[in-house]
């Protein structure tokens, strides 16, 4: 199996390097190396949103997290519908912005938009926490794998290396462009490995897995229900919630978490570099909400199952009846977080490139020039992340916890930009500082160090069992609501009001008539609350112990995992409604008219940074 | 217009997708054949054509939504891979160790399939004689200048 595995990542590398020296070719302008031109083809920029959706989510998390919790677990799967509707809302009107006030990535378009350079520095800090602690933290994941998978053959520093190595590749090859062609098609091939291998796995092993026998999960845990709508427990590390954690709210909670992953820096600078065309519907409607949502919630419980031993071991039964049926699961587990890792590296160097060092540290550069420090900064960020995932995987693991809550803090500020033009600047700086501040307070890093320099806390990771990404959106949004009330018509309000002005006239979203515009937010609501919120307590018995009868129903599954494929039977016509009934979908680059955002920064680099260049500038010169 | 940049870019960004489309289907078509041809047996062969089928539609597609055409290399590779199977299916029927019993039908049953497919996408694509003439070399061969005429069907 050691050699069919190393073939098969040498084969998928040498694809990248291929793909990445035709896109060096194909494209050999200097200007277009970072954000190709911002004409990505439509298809590559769907599967590639699809890809880093579940690679951010983490596959090999979400399989753990089911066979030790059950359904419960995988129930938050369902939240990728959210996370679908999200991107839906957003990336029309980010993507419109950037093109008619000339905005470059999300930091430059609320920094602009808020007149406010902290913004911008908050999106950048977002991007080196998806680029550095959360990459490495799946760098290290994938690298212990392919050791114990080789069985120690391949070392674990030396697969976190090599890895990186290549990944690096097409990043420094062909840049931007390539690196999302590269993850395009390798999605293509994670959406057909994760349905097949669940199929292959239920055909070829000789014991039946799920739905023919339950979930093996950990004692104390609830199989195949919700247990409670919410639970008085102090959070993990202080409490134990009776049952498995996952309960309506932890749910909720958890699927709110997953808009985290629509609302990194690279998601949306994916978006906005996209060509004008269908991709902004067929990714949240086709992909993540009808692909992606069910092959999890039904191919997620059959693999979870058969990974008592681990996805080595499985791997291993696989490999002894097929080969390639062993290599294919561990390719899937494998890929899902190479992908991760080289998106969001990728994304957070350029983006740290073009944001920091050539507006502000080399103002005035070649493009020529400009793209060698992109490419360094390639270097130093792939080299970050394997040195960290080698050297500091605990690091990573406790900083990158961080990037999914602190992302879903975006939210008010994105929602903002795109449609309310009443939320003003102080009120999203406000509500980011209590949002963050929750974050912190209930993820290991802010427990950490606050138990280590103060005192205990009476409360651990997740309180009450709601994800950390609730709870600071939930003082987030308090304090944008109340700060917005007396800030609303602030000094950049004029600012605001241009874009949104130009949003009405020319690109008016289509919510249909009042009974329309009532229908699709009160159904989206009533969705939300059956299917991921506290509802979908419901579902535990609703098709077993049907309430219209005495009897039992003999379904031979159980009743929560058809309340779940139901709601996404549901869900994914209700995002295609928004997507084409309210031309959320599509973008068009006919009619575009220029609207002018004053810049809020002085593109110069301050006067200690610019001293420093020019002493070494001036020694370089003297040197030759 | 598009610049030769712009055709150069849209050249890669199909390639790219065509890969996308062979790189899971020649995946799942090699591991199917693999296990049919052990302990999978006859069944597990028919689904690795089926693969490579699933492949070549969708291949089709994307030429139906970009609006172009295999392209030369594309038909010289997959008739030489199609060349390669035929005399490996020989091969493996003369060597005569009991091949042909188990996977003779499953292998001449895929193949032929997959030759009907590409004559079913030549017919309904370019119609019935346009389809015939990309085959027809021989009238090639000695080409006379009455041939170019209108009314002698114009096919040059």
């Amino acid at each position: 199996m050691t050699l069919f595995l190393v073939m098969a990542l040498a084969l998928l590398a040498s694809l990248g390097v291929y793909l990445a020296a035709l896109v060096a070719r194909a494209a050999p302008a200097p200007a277009t190396f970072g954000d190709a031109g911002a004409a990505l083809p439509g298809w590559a920029v769907s599967f590639a949103a699809a890809a880093v959706v579940v690679a951010g989510m983490g596959l090999g998390d979400h399989l753990a997290l089911t066979l030790r919790y059950g359904l419960q677990a995988s129930h938050t799967a369902l939240g990728l519908i959210l996370a679908a509707l999200t991107a839906l809302l957003l990336q029309k009107r980010l993507w419109l912005a950037a093109r008619i006030a000339g905005l470059s990535s999300p930091g430059e378009a609320l920094g602009h938009y808020y007149q406010s350079a902290t913004l911008r520095i908050v999106m950048l800090t977002l991007a080196l926490l998806f680029g550095l602690p959360f990459a490495a933290n799946l760098l290290s994941q994938l690298g212990g794998l392919l050791a114990a998978a080789t069985g120690g053959a391949v070392p674990r520093a030396t697969a976190i290396w090599v890895t990186a190595f290549f990944l690096f590749l097409p990043a420094v090859v062909g840049g931007w462009r390539a690196t999302v062609l590269v993850l395009a098609v390798q999605a293509v091939l994670v959406a057909v490995l994760l349905p097949g291998l669940a199929g292959i796995a239920q055909a070829m092993l000789p014991r039946p897995g799920f739905p023919g026998v339950p979930l093996q999960v950990a004692a104390g845990n609830l199989a195949d229900q919700i247990p409670g709508v919410i639970q008085f427990s102090a959070g993990i590390g202080k409490g134990i919630a009776q049952g498995g954690i996952f309960t309506g709210v932890g749910i909720a909670s958890a699927a709110l978490a997953l808009i985290g992953i629509v609302l990194s820096p690279g998601f949306l600078y994916l978006g906005m570099t996209a060509r004008a065309g269908r991709s902004t519907g067929f990714a949240p409607v086709w992909l993540i909400s009808a692909l992606l949502t069910g092959v999890l919630l039904i191919a997620g419980p059959m693999l979870a199952a058969r990974m008592g031993q681990g996805p080595t071991a499985l791997a291993a039964q696989l490999s002894a009846i097929e080969p390639f049926a062993g290599v294919a699961l561990l390719l899937l587990l494998i890929l899902t977080a190479q992908m991760a890792v080289a998106f969001f590296t990728t994304s957070g160097a350029i983006l740290i490139s073009r944001e920091i060092i050539l507006p502000f540290v080399l103002p005035g550069l070649s493009p020529v020039k400009a793209r060698l420090t992109t490419r360094i900064t390639l270097a130093i960020a792939f080299a970050l992340v394997a040195s960290l995932a080698a050297f500091a995987p605990l690091a990573s693991a406790v900083f990158g916890s961080l990037a999914i809550p602190l992302a879903v803090q975006m939210l008010p500020a994105f929602l903002g930009l795109a449609y309310l033009r009443w939320i003003s600047r102080s009120a999203v700086l406000v509500g980011l500082i209590f949002g963050v501040l929750m974050v912190l307070f209930t993820e290991p890093l802010g427990l950490i160090l606050f138990e280590g320099l103060f005192l205990d806390l009476p409360w651990g990771r997740w309180p009450l069992t709601v994800h950390s990404a609730a709870w600071g959106l939930v003082g987030n949004v308090g304090a944008v609501l109340l700060v917005a009330v007396f800030t609303r018509s602030g000094a950049e309000r004029a600012q605001r009001d241009r874009l949104h002005d130009e949003f009405a006239a020319s690109w008016p979203v289509d919510f249909g008539g009042k009974t329309a515009q009532s229908a699709k937010w009160s159904l989206t609501l009533i969705w939300a609350f059956f299917a991921v919120g506290p509802g979908a307590i419901l579902g535990n018995s609703f098709f077993s112990q049907p309430v219209f009868t005495t009897g039992d129903a003999a379904l031979g599954v159980p009743s929560l995992w058809v309340w779940q494929l139901f709601y996404w039977l549901i869900g994914v016509p209700l995002v295609s409604w928004l997507a084409y009934g309210a031309q959320l979908g599509t973008t068009s680059d006919q009619g575009l008219r220029r609207v002018v955002l004053d810049d809020p920064a002085r593109k110069a680099a301050p006067g200690w940074i610019a001293a420093g260049v020019a002493r070494i500038s001036a020694r370089q010169g003297g040197g030759r | 217009m598009m610049s030769s940049e712009d055709e150069a870019s849209a050249r890669l960004d199909r390639h790219a997708l065509v890969l996308a489309v062979w790189l899971p289907a020649g995946f799942a078509a090699f591991g199917l054949l693999h296990y049919g041809f052990g302990p999978g047996g006859a069944w597990w062969v028919a689904a690795g054509f089926i693969a490579i089928l699933a492949g070549f539609a969708a291949h089709v597609i994307v030429n139906a939504a970009l609006g172009t055409n295999f392209t030369a290399r594309e038909t010289g590779l997959g008739l030489v891979l199609y060349a390669v199977g035929m005399i490996a299916l020989v091969l493996a029927v003369l060597r005569g160790d009991g091949f042909a019993a188990r996977f003779f039908l499953p292998v001449a049953g895929g193949m032929i399939t997959l030759l009907l497919a590409v004559v079913f996408y030549l017919l309904t694509r370019l119609g019935t004689r346009a389809a015939f003439d990309k085959f027809d070399i021989i009238r090639d061969n000695n080409p006379r200048r009455a041939s170019r005429l209108t009314q002698r069907g114009r096919h040059r």
